[in-house]
Formats: structure tokens, sequence, C-alpha cells
């Protein structure tokens, strides 16, 4: 190699080599020697180092966890949290509109138009027309308001003190795939670079069965509170029924991570981390029975009193119960008129009433555990004879005890089977004041459900019925006979099914509304307090079941005969030998809130099926605002029949329904099993929002 | 020679340098695409969520009945009309 060539060599890689020592020398004067700090308006420093430039590309997007689910006993969903997008805007003042605002009117009308058409992009919306215009309105007024429209100049350049970027919400609650799609079209587009739209995970509580299980699954509902000073709070209240459980509080939120590009546009890093799923409660409700106990009490209470629409009853509620379990398997609410349901109390555990004659089998199973009774005893319950006298008169009772039809001698079975009111006055008096009052907590009269349903009614005898300074003479003139045919005490319908479920399987039964919770994957069962507590002889119960069973039969003295007859007419079913029950009518003065008192009667009816060994019990209540004669038999046994009738062809058939219908699960892991799908884009509607919009991002 | 290995060796450098960059830049969009899939699967993930609830909905007994009874109602119309 030559001298010369030699030198062009090292002089051409000299000057290579000067390019990295002085990118590398730039590189260092910028970071290092020239690294200084910024300060924030919180008055902290930024240092103006390369790992703040890293930071501030990082992202985090948090992804709420969902409220628990609740299904009933087959795992159809009653409650749970629907995933949607709150969709929230940052719009910065493109530079063309800064520099001659005559742009900027027009240019924040087109983005009103855009957004509103955007969010009625899906044609399926119902009322669209309206939705659009609503959203136009409601956009324009938000414009308007965060970007001072009526201080901002016609013309000339933007007021340097005029605010430049705006934040605002778009929407709330998006989940159709066209209007997401149609929105995000408008997110940093060619045609609205300064348009920024983020989409926020939340959640929408949805009832797929509401109408049916208001009262017991419940709501929770967020209404909007304006604020004094402006804006406006959500305020969630109005909770109830299973919803209230802690259970279902939404669990740790989870996050993802992703990075922004030099303009502010996401690109993936992580999928998200930490999900979890939402719990399950699994109620003991069935859907299929509830939707049959809501039909059935609709039924009859629509029909009206002798089939006259025009005389309904005041309210009516039906309970049907798994007595092996005390699972509470549907319970219905009516009330007269056309309220909103949720409006209204929800009779089977809200609505007290007296019960009347139903609690007959409740007194003679007592009596007999405790030996008040003989269960062959004769008593002679005719009002005219001196048994009556020497008993009863002359107590000096206010009230005189009778019975619908003149009854003879009677035992404690046809005192049942004819439901004398005399007859049972007869075993109550021969209990005392203290076993009066350990007959009510053995039944849980006045005791709270222990089901946690708020604003639950307890009811229970009246406040001065026990009273110390009560004499034991008056307690038994009134009181003791009173309590005997169901007077002088209220409850609920689900009390009277919880009562006669102790009478069946121990007195320290309970009722269920909850099977269990599953918490990631983990089922953590609620135990039934089935067979606990101190249990009835086992003739004491087979004696009442056998007089229940007698009841719904073709005897003439029977009070379940219309019932056991209009059955077999209706349906063709003989109920006797398989239902047995018990009818009940009592008639009893209400005072209303207004301090007036009217005339109520109500009619009610327990059933059990299968009578020879009780696995399901109904309880029907109807109660009425006035004084004409209703029968517990006509008016309350046939829903109560019904239902039970539908229960056990149910069961018949029940390992087919014991797959859910709906698995639903939280985060990106919800996935319904489609059913009925309807075909977007059905109905007319102009072309597809957004589709004219450039998008860069999607 | 020595200098002609050290050229080669920069040359690698700087190749290696701007391959770097490229494959970053290509990762990049990389994952804006995926970025972009992701966020498509999550719409239609909250779409299928809704349509099977108003399947669902759209399925009970009382909805179906009531589209039963309409059903019976046009056809009662459509007969009446042809009776004319």
């Amino acid at each position: 190699m030559k001298p010369g060539e030699l030198l062009r060599i090292r002089v051409a890689f000299g000057a290579l080599a000067v390019v990295p020592i002085f990118l590398a020398g730039w590189l260092g004067w910028l970071q290092v020697a020239q690294a200084g700090t910024l300060t924030r308006r919180n008055g902290k420093l930024l240092p103006l180092v390369a790992s703040t430039a890293d930071r501030q590309g990082r992202r985090f997007e948090k992804v709420p966890a969902p409220r628990g689910t609740v299904t009933d006993r087959f795992g159809f969903v009653l409650a749970a949290d629907c995933a949607i997008y709150e969709v929230r805007a940052r719009i910065t003042v493109p530079l063309k509109c800064r520099e001659d605002v005559t742009f900027f009117r027009p240019w924040v009308k087109r983005i009103v138009d855009g957004f509103s058409l955007a969010l009625v992009a899906d044609p399926d919306i119902s009322d669209r027309a309206a939705v659009h215009a609503k959203h136009r309105k409601r956009l324009t007024d938000t414009m308007n308001r965060e970007w001072s429209l009526a201080n901002l100049p016609t013309s000339g350049k933007w007021p340097k003190k005029h605010t430049q970027v705006v934040e605002f919400l778009v929407s709330s609650s998006i989940d159709r795939l066209m209007v997401s799609d149609a929105l995000r079209a408008y997110h940093m587009s060619d045609a609205y670079p300064t348009i920024v739209l983020d989409f926020l995970h939340g959640f929408r509580r949805v009832y797929p069965e509401r109408a049916l299980t208001h009262g017991l699954i419940g709501h929770c509902n967020s209404f909007k509170v304006e604020r004094p000073s402006g804006g406006f709070d959500l305020q969630t209240f109005g909770m109830c029924g299973l919803e209230t459980f802690a259970g279902l509080e939404p669990r740790k939120s989870a996050s993802r991570r992703y990075l922004a590009d030099g303009r502010r546009r996401s690109y993936f890093v992580a999928p998200v981390r930490e999900a979890t799923n939402p719990a399950v409660l699994q109620s003991t409700i069935d859907i299929e029975l509830q939707r049959a106990a809501v039909r059935e009490l609709t039924a009859m209470c629509e029909a009206g009193m002798r089939l006259d629409p025009k005389k309904k009853a005041q309210w009516g509620s039906l309970v049907l119960i798994e007595l092996d379990t005390g699972d509470v398997l549907a319970s219905a609410s009516w009330h007269r008129g056309k309220p909103r349901l949720e409006a209204k109390s929800y009779t089977p555990y809200q609505n007290l009433f007296e019960p009347g004659s139903i609690v007959k089998p409740l007194v003679l199973s007592y009596a007999y555990e405790v030996g008040a009774l003989d269960w062959d005893h004769e008593y002679d319950c005719n009002p005219r004879h001196a048994t009556y006298r020497e008993r009863i008169r002359k107590l000096g009772r206010r009230n005189s005890v009778t019975d619908d039809h003149v009854c003879e001698i009677l035992t404690p079975h046809g005192i049942l089977l004819n439901s004398s009111n005399i007859g049972a006055a007869y075993i109550g008096l021969q209990l005392t004041r203290e076993q009066w009052q350990d007959y009510m907590a053995a039944y849980g009269f006045g005791r709270s459900l222990g089901l946690n349903l708020p604003s639950e009614s307890r009811g229970g005898n009246h406040p001065r019925s026990f009273a110390p300074d009560i004499p034991l003479r008056s307690f038994r003139a009134n009181s003791a006979i009173s309590f005997s045919f169901g007077y002088e005490l209220t409850a609920t319908a689900l009390q009277v099914a919880r009562a006669y479920m102790r009478m069946f399987k121990g007195l320290g039964a309970e009722l269920r509304l909850v099977r269990g919770l599953e918490i990631d994957g983990q089922w953590h069962p609620v135990p039934a307090k089935q067979d606990t507590g101190p249990h009835y002889r086992p003739a004491v119960v087979e004696a009442v079941r056998r007089a229940m069973t007698a009841v719904v039969s073709n005897d003439p003295h029977a009070t379940g005969r219309h019932l056991h007859a209009a059955i077999l007419k209706e349906l063709k079913v003989d109920l006797h030998g398989l239902i047995g029950g018990k009818t009940g009518t009592a008639a009893s003065n209400v005072r209303l809130r207004d301090g007036r008192k009217i005339s109520a009667r109500n009619a009610s009816f327990v059933g059990f099926l299968p009578a020879d060994n009780p696995r399901w019990l109904a309880v029907c209540v109807l109660q009425k605002d006035d004084s004409a004669p209703f029968y517990g038999g006509s008016y309350a046994a046939p829903p109560a029949v019904k239902l039970l009738l539908q229960c056990q062809s149910l069961a018949e058939r029940g390992p087919l329904r014991q797959e859910s219908r709906l698995s639903l699960g939280g985060q990106t892991q919800l996935a319904p099993s489609g059913v009925g799908f309807r075909s977007p884009g059905s109905q007319g509607w102009s072309a597809p929002v957004g589709a004219g919009v450039p998008s860069d991002t999607r | 020679m020595r200098w002609l290995i050290a050229g080669l060796f920069f040359a690698l450098a700087v190749a290696l340098t701007i391959a770097t960059a490229a494959i970053r830049a290509q990762n990049i969009a990389e994952r804006r695409d995926i970025q972009r899939v992701y966020d498509d699967v999550q719409d239609r993930d909250k779409d299928l969520i809704r349509l099977g609830y108003e399947g669902l909905e759209a399925a009970s007994p009382e909805r179906l009945a009531q589209l039963h009874r309409e059903w019976l109602q046009n056809e009662l119309l459509r007969q009446q009309e042809q009776v004319q």
C-alpha cells in the first residue's frame, strides 16, 4: 500500500469514527450535563432524564372487579354484572382553530354530530331518533359549557387565557360493538387528531328475571345526585334482598400494562393481570317454580272474587319451600292495581296477617307433644251444650267463639278436619301461659327468619298478650283462646312456612335462601339447619299429618272438600292422599296509616306434598279489605295446590335441569351461551355511523 | 489488513444498530396491531354478553307468549282480509 493510500484510509475511517463519538458526546451532554429539572404544578421537580421519558410512555389500565353473580339453584343467572365501557373524551383545540376562531364553532358542531350519531350507530337501538336527539342536546350543552363558547370571540386568534383542552364523559354505558367501533374511529384519527377517547372498563348490573325475583334478589341502583357546587355524584342506595350479601361485593380490581408511543397511541404490552372471577352466590330459588308461583298467584288474584275482576284482593303471597333442606324454592308477591314492583312491599316476608285456622295443626301438635292433649279424647264442640258454657262462656270473653257450622263430638282429628274454633279453644285452654310463650318461640312467631332480608316484618303476638299485669283468667279468656285459632297473632307467609317446617323437621329448623358461595372455584356450602333442635315424637307428627291429609278430601265435613272437587274437575287430579293441607280464614280490623280502621279478611292455605311423606310445603295468603265472605279453600288453596303439583312435575324431570343455562364469569372470561341472537342491522337506518371517518387506530 | 478488519467491525456495528432500530420499530408496529385486536376482542366480548342477556330475555316464556299472541293477531287479520 502506498503511503498516500494509507493516509486517505486513515482520514476516511477517522471521519467515520468521529460520528459515533460525536453522538455519544451529544447524548452525554443532553442527558447528563444539560439534565435539568422542571417544576411541576404541584411544586415537585421533574428530572429531565431518560427514565422520566420512559416513565411517561408507561400506561396502566385499571380493570375493576365485577360484583358477584346470583344464580338460581340450577345456575340460571338472576343478577350479574355486565361488562361495559365508560367513554371519556379529551379534546384539544387544533392549531387551525387557534389561528382563526371562525373555524372553531363549525368544528365543534361536527364533533357533536359525529359523537351523537356514533352513540346510536347500532340499528337495533330502540327509539333511535329520540335517543339520538337526546345525546345531541346533551353533548351540545357539554361542549358549550366546557369550552365557554358564550365567552369565546367569533373571529380572530384564540384568546390566550381561554381553555384549549376539555375533558368530558361521552357515555357511561357502552356495550354495543357498532357503537364502540364508531366511537373508536374518532380516536386520534387523521380527521380529528386532537380527539383522544379513553375506553374505561366498567359494569352494569343486569337482572334477567327482575319482574319475577325483585323481592328476593333485590337490586342495587345508582342515582345521579346533583352537587350544590355543580356537577354530580353517583350514589348507590336501595339495596335489598340477596344483593346486600357481603360476599357479592367487588373484589380486588386488576390492571393491564401498556405503552404509548410518541403520539400517545397505545400499544400492547401485557394482558390483564390477576383478574379475578366474580363470586357466585347460588340461591335456593328455582326460577321455573318461581315463574309458576307468580303465574298462579297472579291468575287467582286478577280473576277477582267470585270471578268478578272488579273485586280483587288487596294483596297476595305464595311461598314454596323444600322441607328436607329448608330451601325457599319460590315466593311470589302480588298487589292490587298496577304499581311499580319495587315500590311495593314484598308480601312473603313484609306483609303481616292474622293466620287464622292454619295455625290449628301447630297448636294441636304442640299440645299433643307437651302432653296437654290426648289424641283420642272427644270434645263436645256444640256451643249450646254445657261443655261450652262451662269452659268458654263462663270465662267472660268479650267475643263469643263460633264455628262456621255446628259441630258435635270431635276428636282432635275431627277438630282439624272440621276446623272447629271451639274445639281448638278447648285445647288451647289446656296450655299454660308459659306453654303459650314457649309455643311462640318454638314456632318462631315474632322472630326473624334469619335470612338477612331487609325490612323484614316479624309480627308475633300482641305486645300485651303476656304482660305480667294481665290476670291469668283474662289471658285464658282472651289470648289463649284467640291464639288457638290464629288470632291476636300476626305472621308473614314465610314465618308460617317455617313454623310448619319446624313441626315436621325439628324446632331448630330454619329456612335457607342461599345454598352456597363459590369463590375462586372453591364451593362454600351453607349448611341446612334441618333436623336440629327438639323433635316432635313421630306419633305427634303422624297424627297431624293424617288429619291434614283428610282435610283435602271429599269428606262432607272437610274444609278442603271444595278444593278437592275443583281440582278434580279442572285438572282431573284426585288430591286425596296426594296433598295434605289446612285452610284458614280470618277477619280482623286493620289500622291504616291515616289512623282509620278497616275490616279486612284473609284467606290462607298451607299444603304439603306428598301427603304420606311431606317433601314440599306451600303457603298461600290473600287479603282483601272488605268484610264479604272469603274462604281459604276457594281462593288461597288453588294457587298453592297447583304450585305443588307443578313442583312434583318438575322434580320428575329434575335431572334434565341440572346444567347451568348461562355461564358467566368476570372480566374477559365472560362468555354467555348465545341463544336467539338478533342479527345486527335488521331494522332500517342510515349507514353505520363512523364508517366514513378515517381511522388510523382501528 | 487490521484497518480492513476494523472497518468491517464498524460496518457491522452500524448494521446492527440499524437492524435493532428496525426490529424495535417493527416490534412496536406489531404490538399496536395486537392492541387493536385486543380492543376488538374486548368490544366483541362486551357485545356478546349483551346479546346473551337480550337473547335470554327474548326467549323467556312471557316474551314468547307475547310474540305468539302478536303472530296470531296478525294471522287473524290476514285471514279476515282474505275473506273480504
